[in-house]
């Protein structure tokens, strides 16, 4: 869903964006970092990395003795994020170790979409070894899982990139009214590449999928007018077009 | 036939049941004191009430004497193994070398009303038509020569045909040629007389008990080794199913009993959410239960006994192997039924749920939590409405507010010890309580507290879902409660 065409790539606008934003593959672990307050965007950005278009479901497992917060992912939100409420299994363990039980068994099922673990705070079960299963799993069923850290110090693990996530400052809308979701994201850790890329992505309605957008923050005051327009926000392939997209992609090279 | 008496209510009190003909509610059963009150079944429920405004009614639900008829039948084997049912309210029972079990005809007749507990009618005769018309239309003992013609059960319009003609019994009818009679009435008229008559078969289909799916080891020595009973149980598992294969069924519900030597019973269940015949599938589920038991399966001095009873079943049809093993729908089904089973067991079928939307506008009641292991229900799409969060706070967190005028979106709040300016808001969306569903709803005033939701953006970018319960109309000091996060 973060891809970028190379050619895309090649011709960036900015300088500072070197490389393109690397996809939360499948078959591999990854590691979300967020603060509480965080969390919705941690979530989202999760959620994003998942084929919309697919019918299989979801995993979403929590513990229920570690949650900071007591919230449930809510329907209508996950519609409004182009991901079907019906594909979500909730799964709720009980303690640490339940919750990596069950994500070891949804890692190890390959007719799920994604398994997506919440975790908060101190988790001391999750190390390396536990990782490290995960890991094999994943790489057996090639499916992604990704671990959600709320509150939580980064400790080693075996996961293939580590991420930090923030809610970022969305373009106000008419009637300074909120704009759509936007994120900032850090690529802190990355195995066998590029680590320390920082993207801003906003959420895109029309393409029902985020899309990276220009560093400047807007100024609180800034109405519509000042918003920057689309031709300065670099072009990425249409993710969801498939196989016609990425042709389109490489005739506008 | 059958004809409950009304609950709770005095004997003498004229009773019915009422059913909705077309635009009319219309008697369908009537007790006894509404009998001899001289009302009727068919009879409209404003003719009845004119007659008897005591009367009291319920209405019927077929569906229940359906149930009731069949539990019937299934009591009525104890006389003879081939009951039929004759739906609405009619059993026939064929007592073919039954009844000298029980003394004679009459005793055995005798028994199974008493056994039925409720007010009924019955007949005996040679054959089944026979037996049922007289049971309906005639006398115990009578002849089926002397039924009136209303015992054929054809329309309105044939029976006064064959009153006009002058033919008021089946004995009447059976002595004319039957080809007139056809030519007049149809061959339905024809074919009823001679099932009557008996001079054409009627056979009954008489239900069949299904056997039970189970199976049952027992041991010469005590088995003390854990390993070697869950042996005997895949065993079992085979055999049951063996047991399902043929019928096309599945296990939904696996129950095993183990008896040890010492007189201990033990009982592990486990449930599937789709229909399974794999004896690996159920074993991976036995071993998943026997690990999270909280008090361990323990031997003692050994197991004399194992038994395996599979209570609930579904239809399973047997389904070819398909050719592409990769990534195929089905494959992918099954995979994550099975992860689901596996953790329901564990877990608990109430920790693996999906949500399900629900017709309402209140926002924490338009999704509900399920249990994953039924179907999953389709979402509406939410084109055109207002954005809504991704997580919400279940319940709502209270917060102080700083608002700048009174019907607008807060300045600043604090929520979980930190100030958040608000930078970006919109609202705003009004939703107004369910007031149908209050008591006194109705009534103004009493409708419950608006609430009115605004989104919000803070300095750094995070995005709320604030509202405030309660109109200043509503209320002089309305709450602010935070309800939800956007991404």
């Amino acid at each position: 869903m973060f891809q970028h065409a190379p050619s895309a790539v090649a011709r960036l606008p900015l300088a500072a964006r070197a490389e393109a934003l690397p996809a939360l593959g499948g078959g591999q672990l990854h590691e979300i970092h967020a603060a509480a307050d965080d969390w919705a965007a941690a979530l989202a950005f999760a959620f994003a990395a998942i084929d919309a278009a697919g019918r299989r479901p979801v995993m979403l497992v929590h513990a229920a003795r570690q949650a900071v917060l007591n919230m449930q992912p809510y329907g209508e939100g996950l519609i409004g994020l182009g991901l079907d409420p019906a594909r979500l299994v909730l799964v709720e363990a009980r303690d640490g170790t339940g919750l990596l039980r069950a994500g070891l068994e949804g890692a190890r099922c390959p007719g799920l979409a994604a398994v997506v673990l919440a975790s908060w705070r101190r988790f001391p079960e999750y190390a390396l070894t536990a990782s490290r299963r995960l890991v094999l799993a994943a790489e057996r069923s090639r499916v992604p899982v990704i671990m959600l850290r709320g509150d939580a110090e980064v400790r080693p693990s075996a996961a293939h990139q580590r991420w930090l996530v923030r809610s970022a400052r969305a373009s106000p809308r008419e009637a300074n009214a909120p704009g759509l979701p936007a994120l900032d994201v850090e690529l802190q850790r990355r195995r066998g590449g590029m680590s320390g890329g920082r993207w801003r992505l906003e959420w895109n309605d029309q393409d029902g999928c985020y899309r990276e957008a220009p560093d400047t923050a807007p100024t609180p005051d800034a109405g519509i007018h000042d918003t920057p327009l689309s031709g300065a926000v670099v072009r990425l392939s249409a993710v969801r077009a498939g196989l016609a997209g990425a042709a389109a992609a490489s005739r506008a090279a | 036939m059958p004809a409950l008496p009304p609950p709770a209510a005095p004997p003498e009190t004229p009773f019915a049941l009422v059913v909705r003909a077309g635009n009319a509610l219309r008697l369908s059963a009537v007790g006894a004191a509404a009998a001899r009150a001289g009302l009727g079944v068919g009879m409209t429920l404003a003719d009845a009430r004119a007659r008897r405004p005591d009367l009291l009614t319920l209405p019927h639900d077929a569906a229940a004497d359906a149930v009731l008829l069949e539990r019937l039948a299934a009591h009525m084997q104890r006389f003879t193994p081939m009951v039929a049912t004759d739906p609405p309210d009619g059993l026939i029972l064929d007592i073919t070398g039954c009844a000298h079990l029980f003394g004679s005809e009459a005793v055995l007749a005798a028994q199974a009303v008493a056994d039925a507990g409720l007010t009924t009618r019955h007949a005996f005769a040679a054959h089944a038509a026979a037996a049922r018309a007289l049971a309906r239309y005639g006398r115990a003992g009578g002849d089926v020569r002397d039924l009136p013609v209303t015992a054929l059960e054809l329309s309105a319009d044939a029976l006064s045909g064959l009153r006009r003609a002058g033919l008021a019994t089946l004995g009447d009818l059976a002595r004319r040629p039957m080809a007139g009679l056809a030519a007049r009435f149809g061959a339905d008229a024809v074919q009823r007389l001679r099932a009557i008559m008996g001079e054409v078969s009627n056979p009954i289909a008489a239900r069949q008990a299904t056997a039970a799916i189970g199976a049952r080891a027992r041991f010469a020595e005590p088995l003390a080794h854990t390993e070697a009973v869950l042996d005997v149980l895949e065993d079992l598992l085979v055999q049951t199913a063996r047991q399902m294969e043929p019928r096309q069924i599945g296990g939904r519900r696996f129950v095993v009993t183990l008896e040890r030597s010492d007189g201990a019973r033990r009982r592990l269940v486990v449930e599937t959410g789709l229909p399974v015949r794999d004896a690996a599938v159920v074993m991976r589920l036995l071993r998943e239960r026997i690990d999270s038991l909280s008090d361990p399966l323990d031997p003692g001095f050994g197991f004399d006994s194992l038994t395996l009873a599979v209570p609930r079943t579904q239809p399973l049809a047997a389904r070819q192997i398909a050719l592409d093993s990769g990534d195929g729908a089905s494959v992918g089904d099954d995979s994550v039924a099975a992860l689901i089973d596996r953790l329901a067991t564990r877990l608990g079928p109430d920790n693996i749920c999906q949500l399900r939307p629900r017709d309402t506008h209140i926002p924490e009641s338009a999704q509900q939590l399920v249990p994953a292991t039924g179907a999953a229900a389709p979402w509406p799409t939410t084109a055109g409405r207002p954005l809504r969060p991704l997580l919400l706070l279940d319940p709502p967190a209270a917060v102080t507010t700083i608002t700048s005028f009174p019907d607008g979106p807060p300045q600043r709040f604090r929520w979980r010890g930190q100030v958040h300016v608000v930078c970006h808001a919109e609202g705003p969306e009004r939703i107004a309580p369910e007031w149908w569903r209050r008591r006194d709803g109705h009534i103004p005033g009493q409708h419950g507290l608006t609430r009115d939701y605004y989104r919000v953006e803070d300095a750094e970018g995070r995005r709320f879902w604030l509202f405030r319960h309660g109109l200043y109309e509503e209320r002089s000091d309305p709450l602010w409660y935070i309800h939800g996060l956007f991404a």
